[in-house]
């Protein structure tokens, strides 16, 4: 397993961490160092993502291993809450405050002012886009005015270290672009930010950095191109619904590059197996314009998260 | 942070719908209070005032601790917002306690204000009232010995609610009439030797309503000392046991 996050000094370190719940594992036996940078947590629903966000902000301890943040032991420790900025999962809030007002006393136990908490607040309010409609009760809010109320508040004390479980759940599309790039802009700065997520797509455009998790083992560390490029030598499902999907396969057949083809039991679909699934793509286009065939879906099942643990799993 | 958190707590605490009922139990206690005298014309103000504030006022100050600190934590636990208490650069001791006293300063305003109703019932104004004071100080140091056994009990168990108020109910009203040394088993009895009431005569239905039939010999230096210890043993137990404790929202952790 190849260990490709930032090797500058890890703020986060994680030695051999099982968590269980009574009989059921969470986490299982998880070594992992993070350095500054946008690290992807990657997983299925149950990998483990939420445990292993909650074990380094201290809301629960190991069952076996070591977790240090920065160098100390997270657990109910308010020298690395000072540190740590944290996007919980969950969605719930005091429903009858307003967004500004709950980011406000959060801002009060960080140790800020009066003044300080409100000035702060507004700044972060601002950055998440909330500014118009802060000061709305939060149990009118809609899920991506939510996710943007828990940014901001995960961001008062601008932290080092920053944890977002899910962020983007609920975020429109200009949200999730706004988002990334904020994204971006704090890894730049040198923060340590590490984000969940179980939506390949989604991660891709964030970072390359993922560490890989699959019912609470952690699978794979390091680029996710490399991970890609390791699937991609193996063959490709691809799927393409055509009205002819005899012709198609006929004249597909002789590429070197597809390995097997079955028709879809619905009859309007060939289901393929093929090799650098890349160069198929390319000359798939032409392919079809100089036979004049008409493809009317393609889909590929090997692009999302559930084939690439197949894969890994399978190797 | 430590205003923060205290302002927080209390307006939790004094939202219209959890602190209405209150204020309505507590209008009861001036109803039965002025009542009192059309039932039992020969009973004088002082015996109207301490029937009334044993038999009620103090069952609301327990049951109201058993209701507002029980919600301490496992409100927030509940409502899933401890994630964000808890992940705050704030002591983990230091949150509880501060919401403890928000707790205690509401449950002992509700304490008084049914005390200070009941002596407006009874005497027909505030003048006269030599208990009162006794009985202020009663509701205090109620509030806070309540306060720092049901937080613990909270802390420990997750149906803490149901407990609290069968203490503050059923074990409060019926240990101090019980026969010998029982009674010292009550935080009542130590409340009832604070606030110094009068007897009841003769009168056993009242005597067992007010929580006196049995026998209280706790001088009220010595019910001090002990809710004093009762309190600092309590709370310490509670920092102890909130600081080492994990609380994570409750489906998750299954």
């Amino acid at each position: 397993m190849s260990q490709l996050v930032s090797n500058d000094a890890p703020l986060l370190r994680l030695h051999n961490v099982s968590r269980w719940y009574g009989q059921v594992i969470g986490l299982n036996d998880v070594t992992c160092d993070i350095g500054p940078g946008l690290t992807a947590l990657l997983g299925q629903n149950g990998a483990g993502k939420s445990t292993l966000m909650r074990l380094i902000t201290g809301q629960i301890r190991p069952t076996t291993g070591d977790v240090k943040v920065a160098g100390q032991d997270p657990f109910a420790n308010p020298e690395v809450y000072r540190r740590i900025g944290y996007c919980p999962e969950i969605d719930n809030f005091y429903e009858h405050y307003s967004g500004r007002k709950f980011v406000e006393f959060l801002a009060r136990l960080d140790g800020m002012s009066p003044a300080k908490a409100k000035a702060r607040t507004n700044e972060c309010i601002t950055m998440v886009g909330m500014a118009d409609r802060a000061d709305r009760k939060i149990q009118g809010y809609s899920k991506g005015m939510r996710q943007r109320i828990k940014l901001a508040q995960a961001m008062l004390h601008n932290p080092d270290i920053i944890l977002l479980d899910e962020p983007l759940n609920g975020l429109d599309p200009v949200g999730r672009r706004e988002f990334i790039d904020l994204l971006g802009v704090l890894a730049a700065e040198g923060k340590c930010i590490m984000v969940s997520s179980h939506i390949l797509f989604e991660v891709e455009q964030m970072t390359r950095s993922i560490l890989l998790l699959h019912r609470g083992r952690l699978l794979a560390t390091g680029d996710l191109r490399v991970i890609r490029s390791l699937i991609d030598k193996h063959p490709h499902q691809i799927r393409i619904e055509t009205d002819e999907p005899r012709r198609m396969a006929e004249l597909l057949a002789p590429l070197p590059n597809v390995v097997s083809m079955r028709f879809d039991r619905s009859g309007d679909a060939l289901q393929l197996e093929v090799r650098d699934p890349d160069t198929f793509y390319d000359a798939l286009a032409g392919f079809s314009i100089d036979n004049r065939l008409f493809i009317k879906g393609f889909s590929s099942p090997d692009n999302n998260l559930e084939s690439v643990f197949k894969y890994l799993v399978g190797n | 942070m430590e205003s923060a958190i205290f302002g927080q707590a209390i307006r939790e605490y004094l939202r219209g719908r959890r602190i209405a009922p209150w204020l309505v139990l507590a209008g009861v206690c001036f109803l039965l209070a002025s009542v009192w005298v059309k039932f039992d014309p020969t009973s004088q103000p002082d015996g109207r005032y301490a029937a009334v504030s044993s038999m009620l006022a103090f069952r609301i100050l327990a049951l109201a601790s058993a209701i507002f600190t029980t919600a301490i934590i496992s409100q927030e636990v509940e409502q899933k917002t401890i994630v964000y208490l808890l992940t705050r650069p704030v002591p983990r001791w230091k949150l509880l306690l501060i919401r403890y006293v928000a707790s205690v300063t509401v449950v002992a305003a509700l304490g008084i204000v049914a005390a200070v109703l009941t002596s407006l019932g009874a005497f027909k104004g505030l003048g006269g009232n030599d208990l009162l004071t006794g009985d202020i100080m009663a509701m205090v140091a109620g509030a806070l010995a309540y306060g720092a056994l049901f937080l613990f009990v909270s802390l420990l168990f997750n149906r803490a609610l149901i407990i609290c108020a069968l203490f503050a109910f059923g074990w409060e009203a019926s240990i101090p009439n019980m026969p010998g040394e029982m009674y010292r088993l009550s935080i009542f009895s130590y409340l009832q030797a604070i606030a110094q009431h009068p007897s009841n005569g003769d009168n056993k239905g009242i005597s067992l309503l007010t929580g006196s039939a049995g026998d209280n010999l706790i001088t009220r230096g010595s019910a001090i000392t002990t809710l004093v210890i009762l309190i600092v043993v309590m709370l310490s137990l509670s920092a102890w046991w909130f600081t080492k404790f994990e609380y994570v929202p409750r489906e998750d952790a299954e």
